[in-house]
């Protein structure tokens, strides 16, 4: 088992003429939740087609527990701004449906139905507490298209977890809801990452990894313990967008209020380093997550 | 006002009031034909189509050696017909749209050709039927498996183009899906309902292909009947006939829908 979840290695990626990424590097520790923020259009969305295997990069590595991508696979698990849930199946088998692949085969479902079916209660069971977990349990039974879109995204969020991928990535998960399903969501994903903290302690390996693509500056700092930028607003900006800033940020735990005023200052630090065209810098001089990872006696220290 | 809505009382009134007037209109044009020539049969009476489907049921030949009613000979050779024919037209369309949709190799060599064909009345073929398979059995049924071959094909794999996203595919990939699992798991489940709907879709121009067909080298059948009938201006069989296209028309449009909300309960369109 390596010790990284997700590993980047040197990787770039050309359209035609145009360079979109410039040498990215990045390792995901396994209980990390990272958010990516970046200008619309700097390649966020083709570094995770890239992590997730759809499209190949030009160049460059990536590595999932230490395994090489090579195309859309078990480790690596996906939820997107559209739910793309199955309609046809209900909430529950949707839930279950890794599970299905995972631990069925096509000749079970066909020839040994009395197993067949033992097993999948035992699924059913699994995916009833998880939904039960990310509070759908009454929604067990109903199909996409009566659920509304925080109930999809839920059973979306529960469907890529349930088959413990090594790393789940978010694109921009909750960016078709409304401000009250986006913060039960955030609420979410926070408790999550205390479960993670709990394996921590208990020297479990942690069960949520995720890489989260938001345009929301806030949603990134509150959610994440670790934000990443991608932009082209640095020196060596025409060979593409690299990673301009990777620091660690607060963690809140679920019962925290909700107080963005407490990184007022990282918000300000990111919006300039990131979002701001007429501030060139070095590409690596906010990208001090490993540096200041040693000092820090927060919850990044405790995950490590 | 476009669309204002009306009680159902009176929706339903006017639903038997429409039926009525059809009725009570071919009456009177009978009549009126009967008046001019009594012995008339191209706008039969009532009574005389109620003759005419006792007719078809009658055993036929001599009371020693009878042979079965008409109708049955008629509707078993016209069915199997249809049913052999579509099954097989509606199987070999849902493999090749399934993969036309799934693989772009495939689809690249074979959407030019099934989009060409499939603009080829079916009817306008059939001399090559005649020539290339002969006037058997075999005829028909591949004229009704071909004939909705092409547009079927065509449905499917804009159903599987349009109806199953790339997500869904990718999704299915990160949980763990191989391709043979993707295509029956994902694509086939998501695409059943345009599939029993495309059936559906499919019997009315089936049936008018079958039927021209035996209407031109049939020896039995519901077309080679009417033809038959018709020749000899017995209409009130022709149109007794016609009421029975009507009726299988109607149950399978019925059973099919029924069909496809007990598979599909998902499915809203």
């Amino acid at each position: 088992m390596s010790e990284f979840a997700l590993e980047v290695k040197s990787l770039s990626h050309v359209f035609g003429n145009y360079r979109v990424l410039d040498n990215i590097n990045l390792q995901v520790l396994p209980g990390q939740i990272v958010a990516v923020v970046g200008p619309s259009g700097c390649g966020k969305s083709t570094l995770l087609k890239a992590i997730l295997g759809t499209h190949p990069p030009t160049s460059g590595e990536i590595l999932t527990d230490g395994m090489p991508v090579v195309g859309p696979n078990r480790n690596v698990g996906i939820v997107y701004q559209n739910y793309a849930l199955y309609d046809f199946l209900t909430a529950e088998k949707n839930v279950s449906f890794g599970l299905k692949l995972d631990e069925t085969s096509l000749m079970m479902r066909l020839f040994f139905p009395r197993q067949y079916f033992a097993r999948r209660r035992v699924h059913f069971e699994k995916s009833r507490d998880f939904l039960h977990q990310v509070g759908l349990a009454d929604a067990c039974g109903k199909f996409p298209k009566e659920m509304s879109g925080g109930m999809k995204q839920r059973v979306a969020v529960a469907q890529a977890f349930i088959t413990r991928p090594k790393i789940v990535l978010l694109d921009e998960p909750f960016g078709a809801l409304d401000e009250a399903m986006r913060e039960d969501l955030q609420i979410m994903l926070l408790r999550f990452y205390q479960e993670n903290l709990i394996a921590k302690r208990e020297g479990r390996r942690p069960e949520y990894t995720i890489l989260m693509v938001t345009h929301e500056l806030n949603e990134a700092i509150y959610v994440a313990d670790r934000v990443i930028g991608l932009s082209r607003f640095h020196t060596q900006g025409e060979q593409g967008a690299a990673i301009v800033y990777d620091r660690p940020c607060p963690v809140f735990s679920p019962d925290d209020p909700r107080d963005f005023s407490k990184f007022v200052e990282q918000r300000e630090e990111l919006r300039r380093a990131v979002f701001d065209e007429d501030f060139i810098k070095d590409r690596n001089e906010h990208v001090t997550f490993w540096k200041e990872l040693g000092t820090l006696a927060n919850s990044v220290g405790a995950i490590r | 006002m476009i669309r204002r809505p009306v009680p159902p009382w009176l929706f339903w009134l006017l639903a038997i009031g429409g039926v009525a007037v059809l009725l009570g209109a071919y009456e009177i044009v009978s009549a009126r034909a009967t008046l001019k020539n009594s012995l008339q049969t191209t706008i039969p009476s009532f009574e005389k189509l109620g003759e005419g489907f006792k007719q078809i049921f009658r055993a036929q030949g001599l009371p020693e050696n009878p042979k079965p009613p008409m109708f049955w000979v008629d509707i078993r050779a016209t069915l199997w017909r249809l049913v052999i024919g579509m099954a097989t037209g509606v199987a070999a369309s849902i493999v090749v749209g399934i993969l036309m949709g799934a693989y772009r190799w495939i689809e690249a060599p074979l959407s030019p050709v099934v989009m060409f064909l499939s603009k080829i009345p079916p009817t306008a073929m059939m001399p090559i039927y005649f020539a290339l398979v002969g006037t058997d059995q075999r005829m028909f049924t591949s004229m009704v498996a071909l004939g909705i071959f092409f547009s079927m094909t065509q449905s499917i794999y804009q159903a599987v183009r349009q109806d199953v996203s790339d997500e869904a595919i990718n999704k299915a990939y990160t949980l763990g899906a191989s391709e043979m699992e993707i295509i029956y798991e994902v694509i086939w489940k998501q695409i059943l309902p345009k599939i029993i709907d495309g059936i559906r879709l499919q019997i009315g121009p089936a049936m008018v292909f079958l039927l021209a067909a035996e209407m031109v080298v049939g020896n039995a059948g519901l077309g080679y009947q009417i033809r038959m009938q018709s020749r000899v201006l017995n209409m009130s069989i022709v149109y007794v006939y016609l009421a029975i296209l009507a009726f299988i028309g109607l149950i399978a449009e019925w059973g099919l829908a029924t069909l496809r909300r007990k598979l599909c309960p998902w499915y809203v369109d």
